[in-house]
């Protein structure tokens, strides 16, 4: 039979340099030191500068799991600069790592769903998917209720539709009421609430 | 007399536990399946109650914290499950391993996780009776599960009725031996030709002593996980995978909601994700 068993493959080398590699060498070490940095308060602070700096989009994605890996507070704020990137490519990694710790976000959240930046407000919405039911309607009823921009409405009536709490339908239909122009937006929230209907 | 439920609280406490040891999330909704393999647990170790057997577990008496991840994972499989991704290997993805590469160099794939061994030797039966370059390449088939019981069980390669379902008789007759009236046992050389180790995917050290490989199956573990654990297991098996090898996940499960550090492939019977073969480096 022609197959083979051996020891098993030459192993992975460790990582290749300390934290402090962050921020220096080859993309290689930078990815190595991401990977492998402390869960601690100085090694989140270590990442959140080496987020900044950094150039390539394998180290930057790996500095965003081991961001949402520590899930804390100042993992949050390392992340959120970023969701206001000009780069749609570090949105994305952005958004990713803050829906990858809900819990962390949480608290951060209403303030998120009140940004002056609608872009920002928009990708909140994603946000909320990731928290309990009641509490993401309770923030994105709230939303709808002040929202001046159609796009950021419709990302949050998508949500809502997934979600189809009943307790939804009233800012719902209030936000159909207030963007009768917006034929996509009507259909949206027409959706939203045969969803809740035929779910409760 | 059965231990009494366990509180929200405790089963957050556990679940916790879980999590921190696997990467694996459990939350209310599966309480009535967390609840029956915590009553086992209590059961198997005599602690009484909820509070002693946790004791137990978080000093790790007896190898408790490996008995406990055992009690959770789920094994069922069968015999070339999925048989579409084997088509694929065998028609694109190792031509493409194999091209401008010395004949020298071991093909490696990959079984993670393996459960009691049906994917691996899947793998090698497939290989052996349809890959036309089998004997022209050392070949290097490992399986891998956090569950040591059924790593254990993968290596004694005796099946019951079920996992053969979907095998030809001429391939139940090539490769296995009746046991018993239910059962039947793979051939020693099939099972000498797979290795066997126990992995935990979330863990870095664990992974990275496996070195890397060409394939790897991952097939319907990454939805016990959270986004975050899902995260660290991406970048695990890319570290994993050699330049240019490729990862085939379970046919609900999508790399590109996880991670952009693969490229998507989509062959004629499957849709496979590779690591990139060349990076520019900053």
């Amino acid at each position: 039979m022609p197959l083979v068993r051996k020891g098993g493959g030459e192993a992975v080398p460790p990582p290749l340099a300390g934290p402090s590699a962050l921020t220096r060498g080859s993309a290689d070490e930078r990815w190595s030191a991401a990977r492998s940095a402390p869960l601690t308060p100085e090694g989140v602070e270590m990442l959140a500068t080496a987020l900044g700096l950094e150039t390539d989009e394998r180290v930057r994605e790996a500095i965003f799991t081991r961001l949402a890996r520590a899930a804390t507070p100042g993992s949050v704020e390392a992340v959120l600069p970023h969701l206001r990137s000009d780069d749609a490519r570090i949105r994305t990694g952005a958004l990713d790592a803050l829906k990858a710790m809900p819990t962390a976000v949480a608290p951060r959240l209403a303030e998120l769903l009140a940004d002056s930046d609608p872009d920002v407000r928009l990708l909140s919405c994603e946000i909320a998917r990731e928290l309990p039911g009641p509490d993401a309607t309770r923030l994105l009823c709230d939303l709808l209720d002040r929202e001046t921009a159609a796009n950021v409405c419709g990302a949050a009536v998508e949500m809502l539709t997934e979600i189809a709490d009943p307790s939804a339908a009233p800012a719902l239909e209030r936000c159909a009421a207030r963007f009768p122009s917006e034929p996509f937006l009507t259909f949206a929230i027409r959706v939203a609430l045969d969803n809740i209907r035929s779910a409760s | 007399m059965p231990p009494a439920p366990v509180t929200e609280e405790e089963l957050q406490r556990l679940c916790e536990f879980l999590y921190r040891k696997t990467g694996m999330i459990f939350g209310e909704s599966k309480r009535y399946y967390v609840q029956r393999r915590i009553d086992e647990r209590i059961a198997a170790t005599r602690a009484g109650d909820f509070a002693g057997y946790f004791s137990l577990l978080r000093s790790d008496i007896d190898g408790e914290i490996e008995q406990f991840i055992n009690a959770f994972t789920v094994n069922e499989t069968y015999f070339y499950r999925e048989d579409h991704q084997l088509e694929c290997l065998t028609r694109d993805l190792l031509a493409e391993r194999v091209r401008d590469r010395p004949r020298s160099a071991p093909l490696r794939i990959w079984s993670a996780p393996c459960s009691t061994g049906e994917e691996p030797y899947s793998i090698a039966m497939w290989l052996l009776d349809n890959w036309p370059l089998v004997d022209a390449y050392d070949i290097e088939i490992v399986g891998s599960d956090i569950d040591s019981r059924v790593v254990e069980a993968a290596r004694e390669g005796l099946y019951g009725k079920r996992a053969l379902m979907r095998l030809s008789p001429e391939v139940v007759a090539r490769y296995f031996i009746p046991e018993g009236e239910d059962h039947w046992r793979l051939i020693d050389d099939l099972r000498q030709s797979v290795g066997f180790t126990a992995v935990n995917l979330v863990d870095g050290p664990q992974t990275r002593a496996h070195g890397r490989f060409d394939v790897i199956f991952c097939r319907n573990m990454l939805i016990y996980f959270d986004d975050a654990s899902r995260r660290v297991a991406a970048e695990n098996l890319y570290e994993a995978l050699l330049p240019g090898g490729f990862i085939c996940l379970g046919h609900t499960e999508s790399m590109s909601r996880i991670s952009p550090l693969f490229t998507v492939r989509r062959y004629a019977d499957a849709i496979v994700y590779q690591r990139p073969l060349e990076r520019v480096r900053g």
